[in-house]
């Protein structure tokens, strides 16, 4: 165990040499402090030479920080010892793997209990900030940036995996659900305080925004795929038909009213299609939405009725102004985007609280029943119909207010960007993520929109690490990657 | 209490049911067998609102409820514990037991919990694990306590003896009597024709959509053909 520790800080001194002739883990000497890949691997050295359960962990990091440099190196044409090494030595910490299971950690007292969750609730925006950050924004400006991407995700993964194995991740959980209003206000303030962090940058803000967008639409169709497990394909449809709303009225009335008619049309047109479909299930279910979506898409590309610009999509649409300020120009100290990030944080925020309190609710019960097994549902008295058609209306009222938020933000509507494979993303956001948990969609949403930009520079293989991402989350997290 | 008249029910073009009448009065265990494929379940189905009647009519206290949908049946009194136990097994023993009370809005509902769990101590011992981690008798006595739980005038069981051990298949049908005496009338679908004679106040023999035979349980019991044809 030991040598299988050592290794990883062998394999950054074993190469020697001029500094960086001889290519190796060395040749990324850390421009950003935590990205450096030396670091990462003598940190996951150090952590699992010193703490027996976190071993493992620390060899998975170290296994794929490893891959990474050495894929990397091997694309440059410069492979080295170093790796190689490095990999040995993560193979070596998971070889012999501990099975003992979690130790159950006591909850403290209230006030020690919310310390914590302050404590954990900064350390997670540090950690989406340094995520964001890690790597820089675009190859010109750091051409190992993908690479250092990754190396980083190795280390989270690492020490997400080093704190589960200790039981602090599910004692979190508990702290959570137990002061769960004083949480949910730790979390919002911190997610409102990325702005001053590094991930302060008007790049940023807009990514981070984007996100919060497509986060929001996921957490309304976790409400009806994830809680009352209607699979809905075209449910991308909901969000342009927001976005088409608010980008026709844009010109007329403020934002507010123009989001509130967004959210109606989409809730409308919810009910439209989640009718017919009372008498379908499962597959059938899945091939009515996917048509719909598929209606929606070719009628905005053909401009059917005027309302969507067809191919020339409908461009001017005034940023969101309220007291004097539009939201796309800096405020203050405040980058540029910030205030969307705002505006999509506390969307997101009461979509999570709605989310919440629709799972625990009679409703919820009964979609869940609904999911589990619709006849006995029905033999226990829940009104299917009735209660489908909530989850249809409620789901398509969200993506809405998504969308008119979308609208205004981008600038520009167009009919491309609600086409199947959106659907079908958003739906990869909500089984990854977890179905019908509540950080889930966001997690999930975070995770498919930010990989794709993250491995840009990897352009030929951007898809197939993508999907290769995906695999692996399925294979090691069926159930999502925060499961219920 | 209950009248089922000249029902019949088809999926399709089959007709599972041709011609099937039965009365329940109240306080009774009501049992009907009969070989698979009888359509006892369909007829228990078509009584709780879930299927449509294609001929007859079904009463409950003289008022015709065949063509009402399954929720109204039940707020009428009639409750349904489905062949195979069909628990929401990704749910806990609790939230089970509240889908049983789906559609009451009273403040008894934590009450009755406790009643259920009184009379299956192992349900509130589990009241928060997943249902889908029960044996398939303690998975049972929460399909009873389920149904238990929308206080109903009648409980409607098909097959609660299905997949049992004989000492399982005892204490259910135990159960069933408690229930009884308690008030509540029964009308039970098996196969296991003398577990279910032997308990019940009358007996229906269904045989390929029809009624055939009927009786007091013991009288069902003694007659030659029941005895030949389903207790061998």
């Amino acid at each position: 165990m030991l040598v299988g520790a050592l290794l990883p800080w062998a394999s950054t001194v074993l190469p020697g040499g001029a500094y960086p002739d001889r290519a190796t883990l060395q040749f990324f000497d850390a421009p950003h402090l935590v990205s450096g890949f030396r670091l990462h691997l003598v940190l996951l050295g150090v952590l699992a030479a010193l703490l027996s359960r976190a071993r493992k962990p620390a060899g998975i990091g170290v296994a794929v920080i490893a891959l990474v440099h050495m894929g990397f190196l091997i694309g440059l044409g410069a492979p080295s010892i170093g790796g190689p090494v490095a990999l040995a030595g993560g193979l070596l910490l998971m070889w012999p793997g501990l099975t003992a299971p979690a130790p159950e950690l006591k909850p403290p007292g209230p006030a020690v209990a919310r310390l914590v969750l302050l404590v954990a609730f900064a350390a997670l925006v540090w950690l989406v900030s340094e995520t964001l950050t890690a790597g820089g924004q675009s190859r010109a400006t750091n051409p190992y940036g993908g690479a250092e991407f990754l190396a980083f995700c190795g280390l989270v993964l690492a020490l997400a995996c080093a704190l589960s194995a200790y039981g602090v991740l599910a004692w979190l959980a508990a702290l959570t659900d137990r002061h769960r209003f004083f949480a949910f206000s730790v979390m919002l303030v911190c997610a409102l305080a990325l702005p001053f962090t590094d991930a302060g940058t008007g790049y940023w803000m807009t990514v981070a925004s984007t996100i919060g967008v497509y986060a929001a639409t996921a957490i309304g169709l976790n409400i009806v795929v994830g809680l009352a497990g209607l699979l809905d394909l075209g449910y991308v449809a909901f969000l342009g038909i927001g976005a088409f709303t608010a980008a026709n009225l844009a010109h007329v009335v403020p934002f507010p009213v123009a989001a509130l008619a967004g959210t109606a049309t989409a809730g409308i047109l919810g009910i439209v299609v989640g009718a017919p479909t009372l008498r379908v299930r499962g597959d059938y279910l899945a091939i009515v939405t996917l048509a719909f979506g598929e209606i929606f898409f070719r009628a905005a590309q053909n401009n059917i009725g005027g309302l969507t610009g067809g191919a020339n999509s409908i461009p001017g649409i005034p940023p969101i102004s309220m007291f004097g300020h539009a939201f796309d120009k800096p405020l203050g100290v405040l980058p540029a985007g910030s205030l969307y990030y705002a505006v999509t944080v506390v969307m997101v925020a009461v979509a999570m609280v709605m989310l919440v309190n629709l799972r625990h609710s009679r409703t919820g019960r009964a979609w869940a029943a609904i999911r589990e097994d619709e006849d006995v549902a029905r033999a226990m008295g829940v009104r299917t119909g009735r209660a489908k058609i909530l989850a249809f209306l409620v789901g398509s009222m969200m993506a809405g207010l998504a969308g008119a938020v979308f609208a205004h933000k981008l600038g520009t509507v167009g009919y491309e960007s609600f086409d199947f494979s959106e659907s079908v993303t958003l739906l990869a956001a909500v089984v990854l993520g977890g179905m019908g948990t509540v950080p889930g969609a966001v997690v999930g949403a975070s995770l498919l929109f930010v990989l794709p930009e993250k491995l840009r520079e990897f352009s030929d293989y951007r898809l197939m690490l993508f999907g290769l991402a995906l695999i692996l989350i399925m294979r090691f997290r069926p159930r999502g990657l925060v499961s219920s | 209490m209950l009248e089922v008249n000249g029902l019949a029910v088809a999926y399709g073009a089959i007709e599972a049911v041709k011609e099937v009448s039965f009365t329940v009065a109240e306080g009774q265990i009501v049992c009907l067998i009969g070989a698979n494929g009888a359509g006892k379940s369909t007829t228990l189905k078509t009584v709780s609102g879930l299927l449509r009647p294609r001929r007859g009519e079904i009463l409950l206290w003289g008022r015709p409820i065949h063509r009402l949908p399954a929720h109204a049946v039940l707020a009428a009194g009639i409750a349904h514990c489905p062949e195979g136990r069909r628990l929401f097994t990704d749910m806990s023993v609790e939230e089970n037991l509240l889908l049983g009370a789906h559609l009451r809005k009273d403040r008894d509902i934590a009450a009755d919990m406790a009643r259920v769990y009184e009379l299956f101590p192992v349900l509130g011992q589990r009241r928060t694990q997943r249902a889908g981690l029960f044996s398939g008798g303690e998975q049972q006595m929460l399909a009873i306590g389920r149904a238990m739980m929308a206080r109903p005038k009648l409980i409607m069981f098909d097959e609660p003896t299905m997949g049992l051990s004989p000492i399982m298949i005892q204490q259910i049908m135990q159960t069933i009597a408690v229930l009884r005496s308690q008030g509540a009338t029964v009308l039970m679908v098996e196969q296991n024709a003398l577990a279910a004679l032997t308990l019940a106040d009358q007996g229906y023999v269904i045989d390929l959509g029809r009624t055939t035979l009927s009786g007091p349980g013991d009288q069902l019991l003694a007659d030659p053909r029941v005895h030949e044809a389903y207790l061998g």
